[in-house]
Order: structure tokens, then sequence, then C-alpha cells
């Protein structure tokens, strides 16, 4: 049989077109990724096995660590929220009803809402990019003490703002690890004193599940 | 000196002229294709982790009247207590909160041989008791000191160990003492 003789042929291979490829990935990878909204109160949510999507559109309230709660509206909601606040409760905070229609307007860059009601109009004078950079020490939390429980007004007026469309609108709670417990169960009260009974805690998936 | 050599070496431009080499262009792209993809498995990898998750929690209604809605009648052999205490301690015991002593209540924590341990063998005990383990009754409850995360891991323990009842109390006067003196018996 005659010896077949096999061509040498060069190893090298073009690469050109794979690097095109990955980087394509790349790009889209960073691209779509969804980056975490700038938080303006650091929370350190426990871990869970629990595996459940968080809906989007939800009323979050915060607890950071020194039990300050917070409450973050998704932003549609935001306007009709505080219209809610100003029918339901002006005769009870008067400073509602002096609001201006640009302050209004302005609520609705306000992401996460940390002040007492009466801070109000002072907050929505401020221009929108002060609003946006507002960070959690120039804020002193809503008062939910049982005395002046201004969460459960807001929590009343949120919600208030599904029923013309009949959808129920989810709450969750967001805690930090290191928060008091006593400051989460008085959430939790207030939301069962306004007959809110089902909520969520928000947590990060557990990573080592035992 | 910084000075630029300005001289001329005498020579016309044809003997300075150095022939260059003619190179391969081809560069080994196999280091950047490698780093692509390491970089392509990070962005899928932790944009899919570290995304919120939520944990259901239904709480009870608020009894008014107390008289009115008294609910099924529980048997005092269903129930196990968890109290969940600072620095991630807990404590739990058996029975009638009213017969409560620092010396029956059980240290425990979390972790498979932990809590989650005791609450298992409760719901045999209650399993060989009542037909079946879905009658155990978890009460929760918390010291002023515990820390969220506890309340989290609690309730992780009872989808682990599908508990179907439990609820969140507050502490009685009398586990809250038999919790300060058993923190004390722990500490002689």
């Amino acid at each position: 049989m005659p010896k077949v003789r096999i061509p040498k042929k060069n190893v090298t291979i073009d690469m050109t077109a794979l690097t095109d490829v990955s980087f394509l990935l790349l790009t889209f990878f960073i691209l779509t990724a969804q980056f975490r909204p700038a938080e303006v109160v650091a929370v350190d949510t426990p871990s869970s096995r629990s595996n459940e999507e968080i809906k989007e559109d939800n009323i979050t309230l915060t607890v950071d660590s020194a039990g300050h709660v917070y409450m973050n509206l998704y932003f549609t909601r935001r306007i009709p929220t505080l219209d809610s606040m100003i029918e339901r409760y002006g005769d009870k905070f008067p400073v509602l009803k002096t609001l201006t229609p640009a302050q209004i307007d302005n609520f609705a860059n306000v992401e996460t809402f940390g002040f007492d009601i009466n801070q109000l109009p002072s907050l929505l004078n401020n221009s929108v990019d002060a609003l946006k950079s507002l960070k959690s020490d120039q804020m002193s939390g809503i008062p939910s003490d049982t005395a002046n429980n201004q969460l459960g007004y807001w929590v009343n007026a949120a919600r208030s703002t599904g029923l013309s469309t009949g959808t129920e609108i989810p709450l969750a709670i967001k805690g930090d690890k290191k928060t008091n417990v006593v400051a989460v169960k008085d959430v939790i009260e207030t939301l069962r004193s306004r007959e809110i009974y089902r909520f969520n805690l928000i947590t990060t998936l557990e990573s080592n599940i035992d | 000196m910084a000075e630029i050599d300005t001289s001329d070496h005498g020579g016309g431009r044809h003997e300075s002229k150095v022939k260059a080499k003619k190179m391969s262009t081809r560069v080994d792209l196999t280091p950047m294709v490698d780093l692509a993809f390491l970089l392509i498995t990070f962005f899928m990898l932790t944009t899919t982790l570290s995304q919120p998750k939520a944990m259901e929690l239904a709480m009870p209604k608020q009894i008014k009247d107390k008289n009115k809605d008294k609910g099924e009648d529980v048997k005092e052999s269903q129930v196990i207590t968890v109290i969940l205490d600072k620095d991630h301690v807990v404590w739990y015991y058996e029975g009638l909160p009213e017969a409560l002593t620092p010396e029956t209540l059980i240290k425990s924590h979390f972790g498979a041989d932990g809590i989650r341990k005791a609450i298992l063998e409760k719901q045999q005990q209650v399993a060989q008791k009542f037909g079946t383990s879905d009658k155990t009754i978890c009460l929760i409850k918390m010291t002023n000191d515990a820390a969220y995360k506890d309340m989290v891991d609690i309730l992780d323990e009872m989808d682990v160990t599908k508990t179907k009842i439990f609820a969140i109390q507050d502490l009685s006067k009398n586990e809250e003492a038999a919790v300060l003196g058993a923190r004390e018996l722990g500490s002689v």
C-alpha cells in the first residue's frame, strides 16, 4: 500500500471570529444586566430558601438596622399616593393641603421616602437632583409608633391607588439582618391593624442550602 | 543635561536606512478570548444570583373580641414554643407557658442538629399521638434583643420541617422571666 503523505497543516486557528462572538456576548450581558438601583438605604437582607420572585410594583417598607422605616413606591404610584394622602388625611395634617401642584409633581422623584409628613413641603422644594441623591442619614424615617402612626396612613393611601383598577397592591417588608425584631414587629402590627395579613419579606437566596 | 542630538553622522539617507524585518501581523488571541469568556461567565453568574427573593408571610387577624372567636381547641402536647434570643440563641419548650421555669427551657441554636431536630422530634411525637405530624403547632416568640435575621431563619425552618401551623406571638410575662433566668443559669 502506498504510504499516504499527510500534508503538514498550519495549527494556528484564526481566533478573530471567536473573539468577536465572545465580546458580543459580553457586551450583551453587561448591557442587559439590571443594575441594582442606587439604594438610598443600605440594607443587607437576610438569606432564606424561599425562591419566589418579587413583584416589581409593590410597596416596599424598608426597615434599616437602626429601626427607621422608609417607604418605596413604584414610580407610577407616587403621585396618586400623595393625592390620596391629601384627600384622606388633609384635615389631620393641614400641611398636606398647602402643597402646590409643582411640589406634588416633584413627589414623583422621591424614590425612598422617610420623613415626617410635616417635613414634606420643605423636602419637595428641593431640586430633582437633590431628591435623587438623598441619603438615609438625611432622613429620620416615617413615624410608626402608636401615638403618631403615619406609616399606617401612607400604607392606606398607597393601597387605595389600586382600588380603581381593582388590583391588590402587594406589600413587602425589607429588613436588615441586624434590625431589631421589635422594629419589624411594629411594622407588621401596623399592617395587621390595617387588615393586611399577607405580605412578603424580602430576602436573598441562600447560597448553601443544607 | 538633556540635549537632543541633532548632529548628522555624516551619512546620507541611504546609509542610515535600516531594513525593517517583515513581521507577521498575526496576534495570538487566545488570552483575549479566555478573558472575554471569563467575564461572560462572571456576569452571567452574578446577575442571576444577586436577585432578591420574597418570602411570603401570613399573619392572623387581630381578634378584638376574645370571647367571640375561640377557634379550635389545641392540645398541650401539640405545641412547641420557640423563643428567639440575642446572639442567635434559640430557646424552646413544650407544653404550657404557665408551667415554664428557667430549668425547663432548653437552649438550642440554628442548624440541622439544633432547633430543626427538636421540631422534627416534636412532629414525630405528634404523629404518634394524633396520626399526622401536620397537627404540630409551633409558636414563635422573640425577646426584644433578637435580630430580624433570626426571624427569617426560623420561618425558613418552618419551611424545611414542613410545619404547617405556626404563629408569631408576643412573649408572656412568665416566658420573659424564664428566659432571663435561663440566661443566668447558662452564664454560671
